[in-house]
């Protein structure tokens, strides 16, 4: 009865812990202003992606030859492009083309990063040396480069550039989470699982690898806003989605060469490449600073 | 983490400035004050030559570029006339098999070598010779024997009558180079700077960027008033017209329709509308399924607005294709367009077993010809109105080329755009080469397959007939039967867009897609 007790206390400790430990950040983040600015912006284009079908005005795909290159008006709020399309509309619907690319490539990111860091630092010796070796030639490409090397090796389209620049940050992750296992392992609480009788698995997947989270979620913010601008970067190379997707860095590619006649077509993408971008970045300085006990 | 940061706000301040830089493009040019000296005319042009090598040219840039110093037999003028260049005159024997050309007197090469008829011999069998691979062999394909039968007259022996063979001969490929320059070439060696006839004389090859050339005092025409001719390679358009509003270059090539208007109302500056023998289709796998079932071509043909396109996209600078040839091509008859009518596409596709739908893949160039990738977008959703869903693929022009030239068991394509250019203004150079059975890759142009046994009849016959009558007649049926098969979606035939500064006269614009200088002066 006792024994349960101190169990349930544990328990509610751990608990009340944890929640004021959220609460800490939540309140470090909420003070700093640009942070708050970075969670409205991207709160906006969330609004933006999830209710686009109700925002968009036109159908994002639909051409008509007649009235393209139209500068914004009251049908056509941010104008048309070289095919007639609504240019609002597409940039609505483009929202979430963005957004699905940055949330999902980062989640393959750290989906097959994390693990890899985290037994290449928990085990060492042969096996990290090797992992190591072969992240070190994944990191001396420049992430883009890796991503266009993967989209050329898959082919072209939104699927192969989310797994293009998921996979373009592995090595990232990897890197990453290995410098924290090293760390945390030689912590008592690793030796005090041990002696308890828990497993490898058991030991970096609940006891180490949760202590690692905060650079791994500051990492993420910064991953997302990357993910999106190499994205764009394909998509304006040609590389990304293909047509008539109205992704952000294809419809600015697309605008590029109206840029004398129609300048709207290339202003308003390159904005929303450059907000959106500047959401995630400001968010991941402000959960950096609020994770980082030091800052507070 | 603080580089993160770093590179966070490298991004944002990178951004900003992209669209500071957008900005300020959008706002009008001011006009900068002229810098070119009076003795250069500079001609920007989008697409570098690949060589200058007669045996190795194989565009439209490399001929605009190499015929201000490689000169052929016969020039065809703008209106499409044969007349003399290198040879003086011509005639035939009987059955037109024996042809005898008689060279130039008194002209000399940019080396001081003479021009007789060796020096041409030498430079027709390189050009025909098997070993040395030239991509335009065929234009000779019926030449037997080139022989010099005296100083100044040659002789091309023909194993049958081939009907086109002036104009063939006027095809800007067939220059004829210095004689000195071929000495002791290897079959597999190109020529870098070729030492030619013509009116200027090239100096230099900065590769990515210009060619230069001087004036030859030398000539046998008319010396060219300008000094020194640049040809600059720039191939976004964007940046082409800037040169052009700057006084940067004299004249451009190739400009996009929708900066025509906007350039025409700047006074300094003169926009040139002329016509191209460019035909621009989307040619099916014809032996491929669902392709090989002409209702489904039928369909696709009528599911597109070829007018729309035209006047949408190319402001009226293009037309809509009523054969597979434009009408400025000898043999050309008018038998379409096929009417835009997209329930006869749906009908035509349910007849065919398709009336769910349909899914195709597309591959078409970007940047090759005028709104390519645009026009294909715009097929693409018309295609959707029908029920066709096409998903677009595009890829590097050499890339491409490569893609599309697959032999029928290995190629991988359903459909793919294409245009094709009849330079020479005679049928058998736009429909031989691209729609007989013989032509299928990989040994010719024929890249979807089209295959038609009267068709081919008729223009292997129409390649010997010497009647240009009879030929036309020949040419009139296949095209009918052609058109009828539609193994392409007929689109359209370009126009040409050229832009030059005002003060800039006497530039010769060729609905052969070429831009001359020779004649070109500067109005003061």
């Amino acid at each position: 009865m006792s024994t349960a007790t101190a169990t349930d206390a544990t328990q509610v400790e751990q608990k009340r812990k944890k929640t004021s430990e959220f609460r800490e950040v939540l309140k470090h983040v909420v003070r700093n202003r640009a942070a708050v600015a970075g969670l409205a912006i991207i709160g906006f284009f969330l609004i933006v992606a999830i209710f686009a079908p109700y925002i968009a005005t036109h159908s994002p795909t639909q051409t008509s030859l007649v009235s393209r290159l139209q500068t914004p008006s009251a049908e056509h709020l941010l104008g048309t492009d070289e095919l007639g399309r609504d240019l609002f509309s597409r940039m609505v619907f483009g929202s979430r083309i963005s957004l699905n690319i940055g949330l999902i490539s980062t989640l393959i990111g750290v989906v097959v990063g994390v693990p890899i860091g985290a037994v290449s630092g928990f085990y060492g010796g042969k096996l990290d040396i090797i992992t190591q070796r072969f992240i070190d030639i994944m990191i001396a490409f420049p992430g883009i480069l890796l991503a266009i090397v993967v989209v050329t090796v898959l082919g072209v389209g939104v699927q192969n550039v989310m797994i293009a620049t998921g996979i373009a940050s592995v090595p990232v992750y990897a890197r990453l989470v290995r410098g924290s296992v090293l760390a945390a392992k030689e912590q008592s609480y690793v030796a005090a699982a041990r002696a308890a009788g828990l497993g490898d698995i058991s030991i970096i997947f609940k006891h180490i690898l949760p202590n690692c989270l905060a650079p791994i979620i500051v990492q993420s913010t910064f991953q997302i806003a990357t993910a999106i601008l190499w994205a764009a970067g394909l998509g304006f190379l040609g590389l990304g989605a293909q047509a008539p997707t109205p992704e952000w860095g294809a419809i600015l590619s697309n605008g590029r060469a109206y840029i004398r006649v129609a300048h709207h077509l290339t202003t308003y993408p390159g904005l929303a490449i450059l907000f959106m971008v500047l959401g995630f970045n400001l968010v991941g300085d402000g959960l950096r600073d609020a994770l980082d006990p030091k800052t507070r | 983490m603080r580089t993160t940061l770093r590179s966070g706000l490298t991004t944002v301040v990178a951004l900003s400035l992209a669209a500071l830089f957008l900005f300020l493009l959008g706002c009008p040019a001011e006009t900068a004050e002229e810098t070119v000296t009076r003795d250069t005319l500079t001609i920007a042009i989008g697409a570098e030559p690949e060589s200058l090598d007669p045996v190795n040219m194989t565009s439209a840039p490399a001929a605009t570029v190499g015929e201000h110093v490689i000169e052929r037999l016969i020039y065809m003028e703008t209106d499409g006339s044969l007349v003399p260049m290198l040879a003086e005159s011509w005639s035939a024997n009987a059955d037109s098999t024996v042809w005898t050309f008689n060279i130039r007197q008194g002209v000399e090469f940019h080396d001081g070598e003479p021009l007789n008829a060796e020096a041409v011999a030498i430079n027709l069998r390189r050009f025909v010779d098997p070993d040395v691979g030239a991509a335009y062999a065929f234009l000779l394909g019926s030449v037997q024997e080139i022989t010099a039968v005296g100083e100044y007259e040659l002789e091309l022996r023909l194993a049958q009558p081939f009907a086109p063979i002036l104009s063939h001969l006027s095809h800007s490929f067939i220059g004829i180079v210095s004689p000195a320059q071929l000495e002791g070439l290897s079959p597999s060696d190109a020529i870098e700077i070729p030492v030619g006839t013509g009116p200027y004389v090239m100096n230099a090859w900065n590769r990515g960027e210009s060619i230069t050339m001087s004036v030859n005092d030398n000539y046998w025409g008319n010396t060219p008033q300008i000094e020194n001719l640049v040809f600059n390679f720039i191939p976004e358009a964007s940046a082409r017209i800037v040169a052009l509003e700057t006084g940067e270059a004299d004249a451009i090539m190739a400009v996009p329709p929708q900066d025509a208007d906007r350039l025409d109302a700047n006074p300094d500056i003169d926009v040139v509308y002329e016509t191209s023998v460019r035909t621009i289709y989307i040619s099916f796998n014809n032996v491929r399924e669902p392709f090989t079932d002409r209702r489904v071509r039928l369909a696709m043909n009528h599911a597109i607005d070829k007018q729309a396109i035209v006047d949408g996209l190319f402001g009226g600078n293009a037309f809509v294709a009523d054969a597979p040839v434009t009408s400025a091509v000898f043999g050309h008859t008018a038998v379409g367009p096929y009417e835009f009518d997209p329930d006869l596409a749906r009908e035509l596709l349910a007849e065919a077993g398709f009336a769910d739908g349909l899914d195709v893949t597309i591959h078409h160039p970007t940047g090759r010809y005028p709104l390519d990738a645009t026009v294909a977008e715009a097929v693409q959703d018309m295609l959707a109105d029908v029920g066709v869903n096409a998903t677009l693929e595009t890829m590097e022009w050499s890339s491409y080329l490569a893609f599309t030239a697959q032999p029928p068991e290995s190629a991988e394509y359903e459909m793919f755009m294409l245009g094709w250019g009849t330079v020479t203004l005679d049928s058998d150079y736009g429909l031989f080469a691209l729609l007989h059975t013989q032509q299928w890759n990989p040994n010719g142009n024929n890249r979807g397959f089209y295959s038609n046994e009267r068709v081919d009849e008729l223009l292997s016959a129409a390649r010997v007939e010497t009647d240009p009558a009879t030929r036309e007649e020949m040419y009139a049926e296949a095209i009918q039967l052609i058109w009828d098969d539609a193994p392409w979606i007929f689109l359209y035939n370009e126009g040409q867009i050229n832009a030059s500064r005002s003060d800039v006269g006497g530039l010769i614009h060729h609905p052969l897609e070429n831009l001359s200088a020779w004649d070109a002066f500067f109005i003061d």
